[in-house]
């Protein structure tokens, strides 16, 4: 009977066998197409259309704000992205929330509840238990999600956890079908970002202070997917074997350690 | 003595959109790509399309390589996923036929012929109960021992997270092996 190390040896050896098909000539037809294609030498183009899409994403919610904010001052104080996102508690009283349901307003798909969502995608949803049932739970199907969906759950302020900025938001919870791939996302978390790798429970976490506005993962069916994180603010990326959990909020390292701790 | 440019150095270049710098990545890469590339879609022409355009893809991507980082895992990451969207948007895979070699090698030393001649057929034995596999395990398989990609690479061509890498493949070999035996004994 053949042993492990046999059947890989025989493997190994068929290697050097193998007749594979003539591999063609491409760095010259590459070369041609990104001369063609390129005006000038491509610098970064991918680089500045996602940081293009990025700044829209951020002139809209600033846009959306300055419409709900009721003085002069205040508006100067939001051209301050800095002032916004990291020193929230110091802003002045918050302007009255536009009505409606809190995710609604950040575009998280479609209002659900939790069990209607876990019957939509293939994955356990999980929840923290330090934060009990969330308040609202969305989930976005394609072709706006991923291709197996993803799932937001969202929790208003409550003692000890602030409010996001002025979106009436103090935690969400982002799930999807996928993985992470630090040398995408690294790279794109801008200045005033920093990426820390942490342990979940296991799992490999990446914590990222400052106010990273994008996210990049590997979906479930291999693409890069780019995704606007809606808070700004501090978040801890959690590789969970083909889930990854995104926890946002204006939250300490230890709090977003705890609540990520508490998933089940 | 002068050296051949290191892949830090060429990427570095064509990061500021040298493109000759680029072409010369390529050029060392484009056969581990290709291959890959034709291991997931089961046909050259698909392999050339995929790693072509997941060449290209990688070169508007550049802004996203981490100086230092590991090029072959990021190319072939690019590279596998072009070559399975092309799997997908044709709604199936061609059959992969990989084959043995006819080899004439006048100046081996060769034990003796009738042993050359069991080599062959037993490679070539094994390598069809290779293709017979289910496209899951023979992708890993074909990955790991005929491609020779590391874990690490192996990951970037199946697209699932590094860790998931070695319980597909024991699983594979376990599979695989059960064919053999059942093979040998028959």
């Amino acid at each position: 009977m053949p042993e492990a190390a046999d059947l890989e040896q025989r493997l190994v050896l068929l290697r050097a066998e193998i007749d594979w098909p003539a591999t063609p000539e491409l760095a010259g037809r590459v070369r041609a197409r990104i001369a063609a294609s390129a005006p000038a030498p491509a610098r970064r183009p991918w680089f500045q259309h996602r940081w293009a899409l990025a700044a829209v994403a951020v002139l809209v919610v600033l846009a959306a704000l300055i419409a709900y904010t009721p003085s002069r001052e205040a508006i100067a104080s939001w051209i301050n992205l800095h002032t916004i996102f990291t020193r929230v508690n110091q802003l002045p009283t918050p302007s009255p929330l536009p009505s409606g349901p809190l995710g609604k307003r950040l575009g998280l798909g479609d209002p659900t509840t939790l069990d209607q969502a876990q019957s939509k995608v293939s994955w356990h949803i999980v929840v923290p238990a330090s934060l009990g049932r969330p308040d609202e739970v969305y989930v976005q199907l394609p072709p706006e999600g991923p291709p197996q969906g993803e799932v937001t759950l969202v929790y208003k302020s409550r003692p000890g956890l602030k409010t996001a900025g002025e979106t009436g938001v103090a935690v969400l919870i982002t799930e999807a079908n996928g993985t992470v791939d630090t040398q995408m996302f690294g790279k794109m978390l801008g200045e005033g970002t920093t990426l820390e790798e942490v342990a979940v429970n296991g799992h490999k976490g990446y914590w990222i202070s400052g106010q990273p506005h994008i996210f990049f993962f590997i979906d479930a069916s291999g693409q890069f997917r780019m995704e606007t994180m809606r808070l700004a603010t501090n978040t801890l990326i959690i590789d969970d074997n083909g889930t990854v959990i995104r926890i946002e909020g204006d939250l300490t390292k230890t709090q977003a350690l705890e609540i990520a701790a508490s998933l089940s | 003595m002068e050296g051949r440019p290191t892949d830090g150095d060429l990427f570095a270049r064509a990061q500021r959109g040298n493109e000759a710098a680029y072409e010369e990545i390529v050029q060392r890469y484009q056969q581990v790509a290709f291959r890959t590339a034709y291991v997931i879609t089961g046909s050259a022409a698909e392999a050339e399309d995929a790693a072509q355009e997941g060449f290209v893809k990688a070169y508007r991507a550049l802004a996203t390589f981490r100086p230092g980082a590991e090029p072959r895992p990021w190319l072939l990451r690019i590279v596998a996923n072009e070559a399975r969207n092309r799997v997908r948007s044709a709604g199936r895979r061609h059959q992969l036929e990989l084959r043995v070699a006819e080899r004439f090698r006048p100046g081996d030393a060769a034990p003796s012929p009738e042993a050359a001649a069991v080599a062959a057929e037993d490679h070539t034995w094994l390598l069809g109960l290779v293709n017979q596999l289910s496209d899951e395990d023979r992708l890993v398989i074909s990955s790991r021992y005929l491609l020779e990609l590391s874990g690490e690479e192996t990951a970037a061509a199946l697209g699932i997270p590094e860790g998931t890498v070695k319980s597909r493949l024991s699983r594979a070999l376990a599979r695989l092996r059960r064919r053999v035996e059942e093979g040998a004994g028959a």
